[in-house]
């Protein structure tokens, strides 16, 4: 479903990412890991259209993505849940919703809309009229979760979903991940944590230095005892 | 004068500049770039009122229309002026995601185009225009006389504020100019178009231009090429008091500017007056070194700045 | 030093021999009207390198820098107008002043100090505005400067010109003067107080960070750039013979701005280049409201096209070479961003 060859992205005259190529298939759970900097969000946000690649091409359906603009990119089906959420804290979670409507809605069912992802997370049912910066974390993971899906995305990208939430949002999100994989849609997660990518994707790459160093099936790699040494950069990979 | 006068022509003053300062916030929030052009469309509004000609007894062309024929024409035109700034200068430096400091020094140099063009066509000789007569009447407004033309103005803010809340707040376009105003990339990631959003807020901000050419014009009859110039640094000032990025801010801020000039004009001595935009200028330098991030500003508007 | 890696690190050291050349050809084979033009060019290169001072290092835009023209042109009026008439003009100066008969340079490099303490004085609010802030404040003092300027007419004659300046600036003059701005200006650059600067320029988050004060170095360029700016008012006014407040507007503005601009905000070089290339348009533009005989025609540009071409070039050049004709360069090496 979406495939990247060769992609590099610089900032400025710096290559953030280099000669990644990745390919998620429809209805998998595939996972990016790697330490801090290792150009997993970069990756996304070239895919989502907000970074242009210098190298390489993005093919989303057989159809080539790379350097079309965002709001092109998530009208073919591809939405991103950005690192940090990035909710609009200024409007309430209504209007947070409203925002993600336009694309496939129109005027008359924006309250259908909503209630198909509220029923997914009731929380934001109890704070439908609440400004979207007085949320907690959880909350706020999950109406950037819900945005995102009022776009109907084929392909659901979140970044660090788990990223400064109490655990129990942690395991809350990442289970609505898997019963929206369930329920069709292909998703490609950004993690920190190796144990908590391997539990919940079915394919990884792991990242480091702006390079794929690592990829596998979860199954494979869950066997392997060097892949802290891997993710440190401590020993080259195989 | 009379006290009551005196508010009253405040209020007036404080209102024009308010709405010259959302004008400029609104493009600000999308674009993050002041319009430096701003003064220009109300400029151009203005002396779409007269036939193009040298000569200082201008021939009425918009002016002579109806009123409801006027207002619409000089909003709408303004309007499309603004649109065409935007599609044709600014988009371009915006597909090539250029810095800020080049948006500003290119709504500059549109500024300077609207500037000199209308100097070739109408020459710099200022000019004398008539709209609204019946404005120049004065009301007696329980045992006080008022400007009629005053008391519209602060109506006709009123309003325009009044609908700019209601469209912000309930309109799905108006609820997306404000989340492209606080993360434009994420709204895009959402499926809010990028060129919608901009040529929205272009349009708006040239119709309170053109709103607030009608009120200029309605007050002081008078046209001249670099009319706008005054009123665009009243209304950046106004919107750098309110702080920046931020819309209510920049309408207060305006709104106070335009208040304390006309009480400075009244408090100051007779041979002081023409100083009046030093003395007021100075206070707001005095007011930024205290509070450089300006005066009304929320939380979070930090790194926009 | 190979002679690359000298002028990679002094790249004014190209620029001098490079302008001393084009005058020397212009002085002696072109005509006086090119000569003029070309004296012209140099007095706006002066404030051109001044802007480039604070605009190019800081990366905050001045719509203001002209305030400094203005008080530098006067201030030197004071001292050396005009052969007896000065108390007509200006009857408010005081006696000592009226008797003062200072030359030139000296008169202009005091009025400079004066624009200069004036600079100091406002900088230390200027430099600490963010990037809007700054500009709109620097045009606002531009606005009441002028303003005060335009009602103090015992001393400044208001909205009158003062004419009968002494015509002290030839060619030569003025390039000397380039030169001056040169050298001051490549030693700022390259002094660390420029170079942090030019950090804090691209991230001012960044900078910040790793410890530079970024409102001191602002204010040290600021305070130079109003020295030099101020120097190129005093020999505009010297070299026209004629001062007025109106010079000191917006057109002077818009002028400096775009010749900085179209040569490349980043680089001594390029407000050098910039100021020839515009004044070069200017004299074309300028020759064709003239009227220019073209076998036969006589094409002739209405007034006030001049204006709207510059602005159309200046346009075009930020939507297509937003980084100027000569982009991140200096005389000899690609600076690498």
């Amino acid at each position: 479903m979406l495939e990247g060859d060769g992609v590099e992205i610089r900032y400025g005259a710096v290559p953030a990412i280099r000669e990644i190529t990745f390919r998620v298939d429809e209805g998998e759970i595939v996972c990016f890991v790697g330490p801090n900097g290792a150009g997993k969000s970069t990756t996304t946000l070239g895919v989502a259209g907000v970074l242009k690649p210098t190298k390489g091409t993005i093919r989303f359906r057989s159809r080539p993505i790379g350097g079309l603009d965002p709001e092109i990119i998530v009208s073919l089906g591809i939405a991103l849940v950005p690192e940090g959420r990035r909710i609009f804290s200024r409007l309430t979670v209504r209007e947070n919703l409203v925002v993600a409507s336009g694309l496939r809605g129109g005027l008359n069912n924006v309250a259908s809309l909503h209630e198909r992802v509220l029923a997914l997370f009731p929380i934001l049912r109890s704070r439908y009229g609440s400004h979207a910066g007085h949320l907690s974390g959880g909350e706020q993971q999950q109406l950037a979760i819900a945005r995102a899906l009022l776009t109907q995305p084929k392909l659901l990208i979140v970044d660090e979903p788990s990223l400064g939430l109490a655990p129990k949002y942690v395991d809350l999100v990442l289970q609505t991940l898997r019963e929206l994989r369930s329920a069709g849609t292909t998703l490609l997660v950004v993690e920190q944590s190796m144990k908590r990518a391997l539990d919940l994707a079915d394919r990884v790459y792991l990242m480091r230095s702006g390079r794929i160093v690592l990829e596998g099936a979860s199954s494979e790699l869950a066997g392997r005892d060097d892949l802290e040494s891997v993710y440190f950069g401590q020993k080259a990979s195989h | 004068m009379n006290p009551i006068q005196l508010i009253v022509d405040a209020l007036s003053q404080g209102s024009l500049y308010a709405l010259i300062a959302l004008g400029i916030g609104l493009v600000f929030g999308v674009m993050r770039m002041i319009n430096f052009a701003h003064g220009e469309l109300i400029m151009i509004g203005a002396y779409a009122l007269v036939v193009p000609s040298a000569s200082d007894m201008a021939r009425p062309f918009i002016a002579a229309w109806p009123a409801p024929l006027l207002i619409a024409a000089v909003i709408g035109f303004v309007a499309v002026a603004a649109l065409a700034t935007e599609r044709f200068a600014f988009r371009p430096l915006r597909r090539r995601e250029v810095d800020s400091a080049t948006l500003l020094i290119s709504s500059f140099a549109v500024s300077y185009l609207l500037q000199s063009l209308v100097l070739f066509f109408y020459t710099g000789r200022p000019k004398s225009v008539s709209i609204f007569p019946s404005l120049t009447r004065q009301i007696t407004f329980g045992g006080v006389r008022v400007a009629m033309v005053d008391a519209v103005t602060i109506l006709v803010t009123a309003a325009l504020l009044a609908a700019t809340v209601v469209f912000l707040r309930r309109a799905r376009a108006g609820i997306e100019v404000r989340a492209a105003a606080e993360d434009f990339v994420m709204a895009r990631m959402l499926g809010v178009k990028a060129n919608r959003v901009i040529a929205l807020a272009f349009g708006l901000s040239g119709a309170m231009a053109g709103a607030v050419s009608l009120l200029f014009v309605a007050k002081t009859g008078v046209l001249d090429f670099r009319m706008g110039v005054p009123l665009a640094i009243a209304g950046f000032v106004g919107t750098v008091i309110g702080g920046v990025g931020n819309l209510v801010g920049a309408v207060l801020g305006g709104f106070f500017l335009g208040a304390a000039s006309v009480l400075l004009q009244a408090l100051l001595p007779e041979e002081l007056r023409p100083a009046r935009d030093a003395f007021l200028y100075s206070l707001v330098i005095l007011v930024l070194l205290v509070r450089p991030q300006g005066l009304f500003v929320t939380r979070g508007a930090g790194e926009r700045i | 030093m190979t002679r690359k890696r000298f002028l990679a690190a002094f790249p004014a050291a190209g620029l001098i021999p490079a302008l001393g050349v084009l005058c020397v050809v212009v002085h002696y084979l072109g005509g006086p009207l090119l000569e003029g033009a070309l004296t012209e060019a140099l007095v706006y290169m002066v404030m051109v390198i001044a802007l480039y001072v604070f605009v190019g290092n800081s990366g905050i835009i001045s719509f203001g820098h002209v305030t400094f023209a203005m008080i530098g042109a006067y201030a030197s009026a004071w001292q050396t107008c005009c052969a007896g008439m000065r108390g007509v003009f200006m009857p408010g100066l005081p006696d000592w002043l009226l008797r003062v008969n200072m030359p030139t340079t000296p008169a202009t490099l005091l009025a400079a100090l004066l624009a200069a303490a004036f600079a100091a004085l406002i900088g230390v609010a200027i430099s600490r505005l963010g990037a809007f802030a700054a500009p709109i404040g620097l045009l606002s003092l531009l606005f009441v400067i002028k303003t005060i300027y335009e009602n103090w007419t015992s001393v400044t004659a208001g909205q009158s010109s003062i004419v009968g300046l002494p015509l002290d600036v030839d060619i030569w003059t003025a390039l000397l003067w380039v030169f001056a701005a040169i050298v001051v200006a490549q030693l700022h650059a390259r002094s660390p107080s420029g170079l942090r600067l030019r950090a804090s320029r691209e991230d001012e988050a960044a900078a910040r960070a790793s410890g530079v004060t970024i409102w001191k170095e602002r204010l040290i360029a600021f305070v130079l750039s109003a020295f030099l700016f101020a120097v190129g008012g005093g020999l505009f006014g010297h070299f026209l013979g004629t001062l007025a407040v109106s010079e000191f507007w917006l057109d002077m503005t818009f002028l400096t701005l775009a010749m900085l601009v179209v040569g490349g905000m980043r680089s001594l070089t390029g407000a050098v280049v910039g100021t020839l290339v515009v004044s070069a348009v200017r004299e074309l533009l300028r020759a064709f409201e003239r009227g220019i005989d073209i076998g036969g025609l006589d094409i002739h540009a209405p007034e006030g096209t001049q204006e709207i071409w510059l602005a159309v070039i200046l346009l075009v050049i930020l939507i297509f070479r937003p980084q100027g004709l000569v982009g991140d360069r200096e005389l000899g090496r690609p600076v690498v961003k």
